[in-house]
């Protein structure tokens, strides 16, 4: 009898459990029932986006494996001629450089998020928050402690990258990222590290309230740049 | 009796089972699907965003063709040295100039900069922010004083000698911004409200902004070395 009523009782916890799963779900689909707009031209324009996403991640996809073949071509064709054996490897050397290439090595991995502490009178809110500028200083000491790649999300920094506040989000390399922002970086990680010094502008943050991270690893990948750069105003001075 | 009743206990498990996974399947699309930014969004919103992942479409799309291209040039050159090297050439110019070790030329604007008297003189978050509103805008190239603005560039303020550092090197007042880039893109990135000019100026500073169609911006002087990528 004893046995009965312990089977009831799990099965009654069980049953409880599930629908509370269910109302929950059904709860959140209804959240973003009501964020979409009845808008039918607002739903196919979301379509329409979604569509050119995936497109632009299979050429991505494809425009990776084809520089690999490329590289494979080149050194195929060099490899008789010491001089050309030379450019082909600065060609190679130069695409890890400019963020062309996937790369990986050691260094860090610093991650900023906003702060979770409750704003009072005397502590400004806006404190709490990563802003545009604070990832911008946290790149720019991190390449003046030697990094030779950087990534923030995994949008490679790249020398036209630049990082623009867009509302609550930060717009890098056309995408936009929001917080928590992981930064990494490739260099000797005991001299990034160094960015965690007394006075250091991670320091600085965190007195402020953000959640700062620092982590050193020996393993970093940091990816390709998801853009292209194209030149319209500017040309080599021939020589 | 008992049979029975084993039976019933491993059903029910089993059908819990396939419950609790099916909803941890549901969470993890719903944690997953990173459509949450554009749901929010509005249609004028939607519009620009739709043009910006067409045109980084197009871009991808003409790069990879060019690469293939390439691809197919190296594969029909292999008898011929002296197109292979002609190739490897070209290639190695356009590595060059986005390593920024070329000079180049073309259309911009040059922003002059000197600290107003009796106020905190400008500093290099000011001409860090500077050169990060003129990328923003599409700049093509960038110099102060003369040292090459490159991926791997910081600008610094020395506290114990109370200067500025670009690329490690020194650079002392006036401060000469070269930028090549869209004239009038380059300029209302740095005037205007909240432009970084329009700061200095109201700060008292001196600032004047020249275009010119024929800017020459010299090419990165320091050495460039990788130890630890790979």
């Amino acid at each position: 009898m004893p046995n009965k009523k312990l089977i009831s009782i799990i099965l009654g916890v069980m049953c409880f459990a599930l629908t509370l799963g269910i109302v929950v779900q059904v709860r959140t689909i209804q959240n973003t029932n009501s964020t979409i707009s009845q808008n039918q031209e607002a739903n196919a324009l979301r379509d329409e986006i979604l569509k050119y996403k995936e497109r632009y991640d299979n050429r991505f996809a494809q425009l990776e494996e084809a520089e690999k073949e490329l590289e494979k071509e080149r050194e195929e064709a060099t490899k008789n001629n010491t001089e050309l054996e030379q450019a082909q490897q600065q060609i190679t050397e130069g695409n890890k450089l400019t963020g062309m290439t996937e790369v990986t090595g050691p260094g860090v991995i610093i991650t900023l998020s906003d702060g979770t502490g409750i704003a009072t009178s005397t502590l400004n809110p806006s404190q709490l928050i990563v802003h545009d500028l604070d990832v911008l200083s946290v790149v720019n000491e991190l390449i003046n402690a030697g990094a030779e790649a950087i990534s923030i999300n995994e949008q490679r920094w790249v020398f036209t990258t630049a990082i623009s506040c867009r509302g609550n989000t930060i717009d890098i390399n056309g995408e936009r990222i929001g917080a928590p922002f992981v930064i990494k970086a490739i260099g000797l990680p005991e001299y990034l590290a160094g960015l965690e010094r007394v006075g250091g502008y991670l320091e600085l943050m965190r007195g402020q309230g953000v959640g700062v991270n620092l982590e050193k690893s020996n393993n970093i990948t940091i990816p390709k740049y998801s853009g292209v750069i194209n030149f319209e105003y500017l040309q080599n001075v021939e020589r | 009796m008992k049979k029975g009743k084993i039976a019933m206990t491993i059903t029910i498990g089993i059908a819990c089972f396939a419950l609790v996974t099916v909803m941890m399947m549901q969470f993890k699309v719903v944690n997953e699907t990173d459509i949450t930014a554009i749901e929010e969004m509005q249609e004028t919103e939607l519009k620009t965003e739709l043009a910006s992942w067409k045109t980084r479409y197009e871009e991808i799309d003409e790069q990879y063709q060019e690469v293939t291209q390439r691809i197919e040039e190296y594969k029909n050159d292999e008898v011929s040295n002296n197109e292979a090297s002609q190739l490897v050439q070209e290639e190695l110019e356009q590595t060059n100039t986005l390593l920024g070790l070329t000079d180049v030329y073309g259309e911009g604007i040059i922003i002059t900069l000197k600290s107003g008297k009796d106020i905190t003189p400008i500093t290099a978050d000011d001409l860090l922010i500077m050169v990060n509103a003129l990328k923003f805008a599409g700049a093509e190239a960038i110099s102060i004083n003369d040292e090459r603005i490159v991926n791997t560039t910081d600008i610094v303020y020395i506290t114990s000698g109370s200067f500025i550092k670009v690329n490690g090197q020194r650079i002392l007042e006036p401060y000469v911004i070269k930028v090549i880039g869209n004239q009038s893109h380059m300029e209302s990135a740095v005037t205007g409200t909240g432009g970084k000019v329009d700061e200095l100026l109201t700060l008292g500073h001196v600032a004047t902004i020249e275009k010119d169609n024929d800017i020459t911006i010299g090419k990165y002087n320091g050495e460039i070395e990788t130890k630890y990528i790979q």
